[in-house]
């Protein structure tokens, strides 16, 4: 692979984040991009002229209208700047993040905003992500991002009462994270008396995978600032710095049906190539916290294998053991993850700016009760995209 | 390698993509459109710091980024044309049968030109620096149409 | 009597009849149960532009039935509670179709309190919109020639000259070994089963608008011919769904699922719709 350590370090100095929320009636899109950028403006006490360059990014399709970085610059700040508008699907916000750092680590720019942020009360999901699918043969079949495959494969792998029950307990877990993070979309304020009857009888939507399972539909933005080293420890008070990021993908949509789902080699496979070239042996003992791109339960389950390299059952055992909680050995999405809020171009970004304030400790009410120093996030997309960023508290590896 | 590709087997399948959406105006969108349905007036938002009056109105200032939602001025239903086009080709999302005007207005106590259809001259005759006036429409669309066209004062 | 938000359950159901829309019942035939939680249960009769509501011991004769608890309910009623957020939760369970329980929003005025109307909310726009653009697709050499295939019966696969495996639908080229692929064979037309999306959900169909009845079934077969990850991807009889068994591969072991066999249709122009589906092969 060609890669070359970074020109310079980069850190992120100011995050803004929307309430995620079913719709926004009361404001157009680029007044909602607005209330994240004007956050992260204010996190960093920085001016919009300040800012050299601003990238922009959603998921194509979703809201039906073209050019958003071009009438958004109302809200975005762009006017007048350099700016770029970046797509990958899902995994849109952790690219935004990738070229963001790039940006910056280059010397291009010095302080470079990310703004990720998507309506999906606007347009039609499903419809959006199916007709990405091949015209010609898989449009006909796909079902959105909609599938059960993840939940047959842990079934048929551990039975149906062990794979279920995981399933279940990842879900009330991240609802309990989602309860307490105030920005979070859906938070029910499940419980684990409500394990059995929310197992049979919540309604399904393909196969094992019903709607308690699945991510919601939300509107939102997330903003992050990322300023060079210099201009980062003059700007911030504890700016989180970017310590390496990876992107694997594979090939389009013909293949999804295949035996070996592919999105788990993807997800091993990124982890492994950017944790050896970081000289991390064990993941779990290194990372604090994971801010993972889950957009089901079953996912969630499932990769939790994939991103730590884990073999057998020991991606079970973390969940059944709640080791995932917020104040467990290895707390997954504190923030309640992408079933708690998805808007989708803003989504992967949101798990950067998560982690971040983890890092920095002001994460409010979801904050984890120990230190965190290293934290690691993924981004997922239809066609199998992968990408996972790591965040340090220290300049210092 | 040998790159010549038999192209025999090669046809063209018609498609189509057809998707709903909806789109939300927002408080700032919705009160210049109600305003003008309402009471036919065009409203926009002035900056302050940039000493300019934006139509349509928005939220924030493109330039320095101040929230302006609340400077409300009252612009007048009339303009003088900036620029102009004149559309000739046909297409089922165009407003109005060709060919027909699409002018660039600049409404009177506005510092931003507003673009829409110009009626009630022929296209030939169509000059920059024509006073315009904004004839209302009938039967309100909720959209910027509530404004029929505008046409030579 | 508890109340929430500062109304009671009682209130909701009182005030029915003075909300009630006749043009809004227009057309819709049908009968409500309501089991609220340690509240009590009633029923709606909506028929011919009228209603009539009742309270009753036993509502499980009616065409849907919305079983909650006192705040939800109210909280439904007034608008401080999603619908699809409480079905999500089971804090509301229906019986029957949600959509028929979603006509109710039709039927009747929401609940104020009182003075509530009186308050001046901002009217917010919304533009509703559906695009609907014609597309043309191009096939190129090698999917054409795949799809016309399908004409005569004939599933076809491409193979990679590097690491053999077989594509069907068929690719130029081999991602994985990033060369030409350059060999056709001929595979199935029949195979076995091995994983079934079993769709409860339906999403519209991009290219006409239209959403499929459900359930159905999308699976992936392996042809006779392919191997271990080479699955062909289509639909499944919808009458056959829950006799399908599914096939896997765990750790090197391998458990067979069904045998199926294409159903093809009669008039074939070299697309998917030239297999109707596939068929248990008995």
């Amino acid at each position: 692979m060609g890669y070359r350590k970074k020109n310079r370090n980069v850190g992120i100095v100011g995050i803004g984040e929307t309430k995620f929320s079913s719709h926004r009636e009361d404001v157009n899109q680029p007044e909602m991009i607005h209330e994240a950028v004007r956050q992260a403006l204010d996190d960093a006490g920085l001016k919009i002229d300040e800012i050299d360059c601003v990238v922009h990014g959603n998921m194509e399709l979703f809201e039906m209208v073209h050019q958003p970085d071009m009438w958004h610059t109302l809200g975005s700040g762009a006017f007048g700047r350099d700016s770029f508008r970046l797509t990958t699907g899902g995994t849109t916000g952790g690219t935004l993040v990738c070229a963001a750092d790039n940006l910056v680590a280059s010397g291009m720019y010095d302080v470079v905003m990310a703004v990720g942020f998507e309506k999906l009360q606007e347009g039609h999901t499903t419809g959006g992500i199916t007709n990405m699918a091949d015209p010609l043969w898989a449009r006909k079949l796909q079902s959105g991002a909609l599938t059960a495959q993840a939940a047959n494969k842990l079934i048929d792998e551990f039975g149906a009462e062990r794979a279920r029950k995981a399933a279940m307990i990842y879900r009330i877990i991240m609802d309990k994270h989602a309860g307490l993070n105030p920005n979070s979309h859906r938070a029910f304020g499940l419980d684990w008396d409500q394990m059995d009857d929310l197992i049979e009888n919540s309604p399904p939507l393909i196969g094992d995978l019903r709607l308690i399972h699945m991510c919601s539909q939300s509107d939102g933005a997330c903003v992050i600032i990322f300023a060079s080293e210099e201009k980062a420890k003059k700007i911030a008070k504890t700016p989180v710095w970017v310590r390496d990021h990876i992107t694997v993908h594979r090939e389009e949509t013909l293949d999804l049906h295949n035996n070996y789902y592919p999105n788990r080699t993807t997800h091993r496979f990124a982890a492994q190539q950017l944790y050896a070239r970081n000289g991390i042996d064990n993941p779990l003992e290194y990372f604090d916290v994971f801010e993972m791109y889950d957009p089901s339960a079953w996912w969630g389950v499932d990769w939790l294998r994939e991103f730590f390299l884990l073999e057998g059952d020991e991606h079970l055992k973390l969940v059944e053991n709640k080791e995932i909680m917020i104040d467990g050995k290895m707390p997954i999405n504190p923030s309640g993850g992408v079933i708690a809020a998805n808007p989708i171009g803003a989504t992967a970004i949101v798990r950067t700016a998560e982690a971040a304030k983890q890092v920095r400790g002001d994460a409010g009410p979801h904050q984890i009760p120990k230190p965190v120093n290293h934290a690691l996030t993924s981004s997922f997309g239809g066609t199998m995209w992968t990408v996972l960023t790591m965040l340090e508290k220290d300049l210092d590896w | 390698m040998d790159n010549k590709i038999d192209t025999g087997d090669s046809y063209v399948i018609e498609g189509k993509l057809a998707l709903p959406y909806t789109y939300f105006a927002g408080r700032v969108g919705s009160t210049f459109i109600t305003t003008i349905r309402d009471k036919h007036k065009i409203m926009g938002v002035k900056c302050n710091t940039c000493d300019k009056v934006f139509v349509p109105p928005r939220q924030t200032c493109e330039r320095c980024l101040e929230d302006i939602r609340e400077n409300w001025v009252e612009l007048g239903n009339t303009g003088e044309v900036v620029n102009f086009t004149v559309v000739r080709y046909e297409d089922k999302h165009l407003p109005r049968k060709v060919p027909f005007v699409l002018a660039l207005i600049h409404l009177d106590g506005a510092d931003t030109p507003m673009v829409h259809i110009l009626d009630g001259v022929d296209p030939e005759e169509v000059k920059i620096g024509m006073k315009v006036q904004a004839v209302f429409a009938e039967k309100t669309t909720h959209t910027i149409l509530d404004i029929d066209h505008f046409a030579p004062v | 009597m508890s109340e929430y938000y500062g109304i009671k359950v009682e209130d909701i159901f009182n005030s029915m009849k003075d909300r009630f829309r006749p043009e809004g019942a227009a057309g819709i035939n049908h009968s409500f149960g309501y089991e609220i939680k340690n509240t009590g249960k009633w029923k709606l009769t909506v028929a011919d532009g009228t209603m009539e509501l009742e309270t009753a011991d036993d509502v499980s004769d009616c065409d849907v039935v919305l079983n909650t608890d006192g705040e939800t309910f109210v909280g439904l009623s007034i608008g401080k509670v999603d619908a699809m957020s409480a079905l999500t939760s089971r804090k509301l369970k229906i019986q029957g179709d949600f959509n028929t329980f979603g006509l109710t929003s039709r039927i009747f005025q929401k609940y104020m309190t009182p003075g509530q109307e009186t308050r001046q909310e901002q009217e917010l726009l919304t533009l509703k919109k559906t695009i609907s653009v014609k597309q043309r697709f191009a096939t190129g050499p090698v999917f054409g020639k795949f799809l016309k295939g399908l004409k005569d019966k004939k599933i076809l696969a491409i193979k990679c000259p590097e690491c053999g495996r077989l594509q069907t639908p068929p690719r130029e080229a081999c991602a994985i070994c990033r060369v030409r692929n350059n060999e056709w064979v001929e595979v199935g037309p029949n195979g076995e089963m091995r994983m079934m999306e079993y769709c409860y959900y339906a999403s519209p169909d991009p290219l006409t608008g239209e959403t499929r009845e459900t359930p159905y079934g999308a699976i992936g077969i392996l042809l006779d011919g392919c191997k271990d990850e080479e699955v062909f991807w289509h639909l499944l009889n919808p009458e056959q769904l829950d006799r399908v068994k599914m096939g896997s591969v765990i750790n090197g072991k391998v458990t067979h699922g069904s045998r199926l066999r294409p159903v093809w249709n009669e008039n074939r122009t070299g697309s998917i719709e030239d297999i109707r589906y596939f068929e248990i092969d008995e």
